[in-house]
């Protein structure tokens, strides 16, 4: 029972309370440090594949090449051209006159014939960025005593020429082009078949449906696919879209069919398994940000005699806008990395030319760096260093825009 | 008890009962309000007295599972009958709501978009837009103040003056009734009093009416009081309704005493 | 009342007013008792030392007055707390007034010559004074009680005292066409009686006050005029 005459007792032992405080904040703080130097450790990692020397030889020195005196890098056209009939076979040359004939391209072209069939450069051994900067004495005698013939030269792997050039199986003329085309037509088809379908649903979802056991179910549903794993998705990308909707799919519906591929095996399918993927994601944003609208506003809207369109249309989605590009930039990374799904789906792991529509065959970066770090060479690792980071450049400036896209509609 | 009072009607609910789901809110309720009056409606929380108030232009159907019983006549029309559109309803019959909910939008599109939405018309005879937003801007007593800055946006007022753009937004679709509900609760003494002095000068034109639980309030700016309680199965009910200063000096009902005098009766 | 109401501090503060209200009404009884009595016993000292102790009664209602303004302001009284505050300082006036009506008394007590007052009306200024304070006890005792038919019977009682004041007005007024050196002294009996009876209407007004808190009609009680002398011999 209570007794009211008894006086309370305090202990407040502040510093205790204090020292376990300290001890929570401490763990907190360690564990973003944490992730922090991970993250940092990646970025170091792929960025020390991505810069460094390498010992370059060629069949033909391009000293050797040098014409009265004149060294290889500064002759004429004319010069160059006769370095490449004096050097390449007639055949070869009968066949580069065929493509274009010499006289009609340009110097710099010519130069760069010159290289790939004249001197022929091919990459003993790379170095990683760290070893080149603090230890280049180590590496200069190595490569002096392994690769004698060797020149060494200082190489960013990420350059323009990956930027412009096709997948080869050289390292050396090896590029993305292909690869961030295919990433972007692929992305650019999911977003515009999930970013008004998932929108739509939310709308539909938080605006409309009324509250009985098939909206739940529905809404249930959606919670879950967007925690099935992505090969899933690729497995009904590929039962659905290469398979049952080959006709459309692969263009042959519309005679608009790529000639080099005959099946369902296109960036179409690609860019609607990638939809289906993301959609789960996008509702859900949107649905979140619809639900963040006040309801306060539906009210005034309604108030005033407005209908439930006007409401959604002049107060929801405007005010809801900023939340649902943010479920489109998490939707844009989370699609513009995936790669299983992809490869279930099809996308091809070697190719040389760039896709043309919806309907070619396609590669995307995640893919062809996957490809890359399976080859043997260590060339090639390297060259998939350089390829993440244009893939997180590509990343980044997306969502850079969606961000620059969502402050514009958050400040109106 | 037909709750009626010496002036023309303006609204009127007769044995209105408003249900969520299965619980009744409110009982039975019949109430005329007078035209170009104020009649504030009090009562303790949970007594139906913003349910009261939100079933007079069919606010309540927002709620999925709202549904009335009993009839609201307005201008002899039940509001409620099949072939009446809400949409029209509330048109007709504004809304004023607790907390300050201007759109984020500038000042005069606030005003300016209820209007247009429904229709309005400038022309020969009548006034421009701009002119109509400066007029409703006017009777809401805010003019003076943001007639320098009407393309700012309606978010960057102080909470009175958010709440009288938001009673100048209301006026703009040219309601006959207005209903406010707590529409200064959420403001300082100052901001309230400006509130409660432009009830009194929109009064001249509108049949206001007002739901708070500021009985001082009620007793300032009202012309009738309505007194709701709760039921002993929770249900609100009106136990009084009469001429303001016979509810406050002298209710007839003692638990209206009880509630007014601060004792629950 | 309710002991949970969520109005306690303020109920207190009513019930203490209360209380402040009848020990001005009982300070107000007792200056009108002695006044008599001094009158009776032509007693000059008590009935200066009443004269001058009128201020502590003004002094007494000033305080509840502002008491009632403070409540007012600060406790925003609705309904019958409202009347309750408005009626208190109407009630607390009339007190002031009655005694001022004992002042009043001592006032003549004093300017008359020292020879005793005609025993018949001496006898009936009593009756008038005894009648008009049983009327006020009976009032203050039905203000607390909430005895709204007590307040209702007691202005009956007033055509008792017009009666009795009546018939001193005659007997004065005879004794002065009678004796015309008499004059004087009659007259301020006259003012005497006219206070006393000034005092009973004073206490129907009380009585109104008393109807109006507990019932909230506003409705005069008077059971007669009698005879109408407008009063400002206090």
């Amino acid at each position: 029972m209570m007794n009211p005459g008894l006086t309370p007792v305090f202990e407040p032992s502040i510093p205790q309370r204090n020292r376990r405080a300290a001890f929570w904040r401490l763990l907190f703080r360690l564990s973003t440090v944490v992730g922090i130097v991970f993250l940092f450790l990646l970025l170091v990692n792929i960025v020390n594949q991505s810069f460094g020397y390498v010992a370059m030889e060629t069949r033909v020195d391009p000293a050797t090449l040098a014409v009265n005196g004149v060294p290889l890098e500064e002759l004429e056209k004319e010069d160059l051209i006769d370095v490449l009939q004096a050097n390449v076979s007639a055949g070869k040359f009968r066949q580069l006159e065929r493509e274009q004939p010499l006289a009609e391209r340009s110097r710099d072209e010519i130069y760069a014939l010159v290289w790939e069939d004249v001197v022929q450069p091919d990459i003993a051994s790379t170095w990683l960025l760290t070893d080149s900067l603090f230890r280049q004495g180590a590496v200069r005698a190595e490569a002096a005593e392994k690769y004698p013939q060797a020149h060494l030269v200082f190489r960013s792997w990420l350059n323009a020429s990956i930027l412009q050039k096709p997948q080869s199986s050289e390292p050396l003329n090896a590029g993305v082009r292909t690869a961030i085309l295919g990433s972007l037509w692929t992305i650019g088809i999911t977003i515009f078949v999930a970013f008004p379908l998932g929108v739509g649903a939310a709308i539909y979802l938080e605006e409309y449906a009324v509250d009985n056991w098939v909206n739940r179910l529905l809404q249930t549903n959606i919670n879950n696919l967007a925690g099935v794993p992505s090969i899933i998705y690729g497995m009904l990308g590929l039962a659905i879209f290469v398979r049952l909707l080959e006709p459309i799919t692969s263009g042959a519906a519309f005679s608009l069919s790529d000639p080099t591929t005959a099946n369902g095996r296109t960036i179409l399918s690609a860019g609607l398994t990638l939809a289906l993927l993301v959609l789960p994601l996008i509702i859900i944003n949107a649905q979140e940000a619809i639900r963040a609208v006040p309801n306060s506003l539906r009210q005034a809207s309604y108030g005033l005699g407005a209908t439930r369109w006007q409401t959604i249309w002049h107060h929801v989605l405007p005010s809801a806008i900023p939340g649902i590009l943010t479920g489109a930039i998490l939707a844009i990374s989370r699609a513009i990395g995936e790669t299983a799904p992809l490869v279930v789906v099809g996308a091809a792991t070697y190719i040389t030319f760039d896709p043309s529509g919806p309907f070619s065959k396609f590669t995307t970066l995640p893919i062809q760096i996957y490809q890359w770090t399976a080859r043997p060479q260590a060339e090639f690792r390297n060259l998939a260093a350089a390829a993440i980071l244009v893939l997180l450049i590509l990343l980044l400036s997306l969502n850079a825009f969606a961000i620059v896209l969502r402050n514009r509609y958050s400040k109106k | 008890m037909i709750a009626n009072t010496p002036d023309p009607s303006a609204i009127q609910a007769q044995s209105l009962s408003v249900y969520y789901g299965d619980f009744r809110a409110l009982k039975e309720v019949n109430l005329s309000i007078p035209q170009k009056k104020v009649t504030a409606i009090i009562g303790p929380s949970g007594c139906g007295k913003s349910t009261a108030l939100r079933s007079f232009n069919r606010m309540n159907e927002l709620v999925p599972t709202a549904h009335i019983t009993g009839e609201i006549l307005f201008m002899g029309q039940n509001i409620y009958a099949s072939d009446v559109d809400p949409v029209e309803v509330r048109r007709r019959v504004g809304m004023v709501f607790q907390k300050p909910n201007p759109f984020p939008k500038s000042i005069y599109e606030n005003v300016a978009w209820g209007a247009r939405l429904n229709g309005f018309r400038g022309g020969v005879g009548h006034p421009s837009m701009d002119e109509w937003v400066e007029q409703c801007l006017h009777k809401a007593a805010l003019w003076d103040e943001v007639k320098d800055k009407l393309h700012q946006s309606g978010l960057s007022l102080s909470g009175g003056q958010q709440q009288r753009l938001c009673i100048a937004r209301a006026i703009a679709v040219k309601p006959e009734i207005i209903l406010m509900d707590e529409p200064a609760s959420a403001l300082d003494p100052i901001a309230t009093l400006k509130i409660e002095e432009l009830m009194r000068e929109l009064a001249e034109e509108y049949t206001i009416i007002v739901v708070t639980h500021n009985m001082q309030q009620a007793a300032r700016v009202s012309d009738y009081t309505a007194f709701f309680t709760m039921d002993e199965d929770r249900a609100g009910i009106l136990v009084e309704y009469g001429a303001t200063n016979q509810i406050f000096t002298n209710p007839k009902d003692s638990r209206t005493e009880g509630y007014i005098t601060g004792r629950y009766g | 009342m309710n002991p949970h109401s969520p109005r306690e501090y303020f109920d207190r503060a009513q019930q203490k007013l209360l209380q402040r209200v009848l020990i001005l009404g009982s300070m107000v009884e007792e200056a009108m008792r002695e006044a008599m009595q001094a009158l009776q016993q032509r007693d000059f000292t008590a009935a200066r030392r009443i004269y001058v102790a009128d201020q502590e009664i003004n002094e007494q209602r000033y305080a509840i007055e502002m008491e009632c303004i403070t409540l007012i302001a600060t406790q925003q009284p609705m309904a019958r707390d409202a009347r309750l505050l408005a009626a208190m300082l109407e009630i607390i006036t009339e007190l002031e007034r009655i005694g001022d009506y004992a002042k009043g008394i001592c006032k003549i007590n004093l300017l008359m010559s020292e020879a005793p007052v005609d025993s018949t009306v001496m006898f009936n200024l009593k009756q008038m004074s005894e009648h008009g304070l049983g009327m006020l006890h009976r009032a203050l005792g039905a203000f607390v009680s909430q005895d709204i038919a007590a307040a209702r019977a007691i202005p009956l009682e007033d055509d008792a005292v017009d009666m009795l004041y009546n018939q001193v007005y005659r007997v004065l007024l005879a004794a002065m066409m009678a004796v015309p050196g008499s004059v004087d002294r009659s007259n301020h009996l006259i003012w005497a009686a006219h206070n006393l009876e000034r005092m009973a209407d004073r206490v129907i007004n009380i009585c109104e006050r008393i109807v109006y808190v507990y019932t909230g009609e506003m409705k005069e009680l008077d059971g007669s005029d009698g005879l109408q002398i407008e009063d400002n011999h206090g």
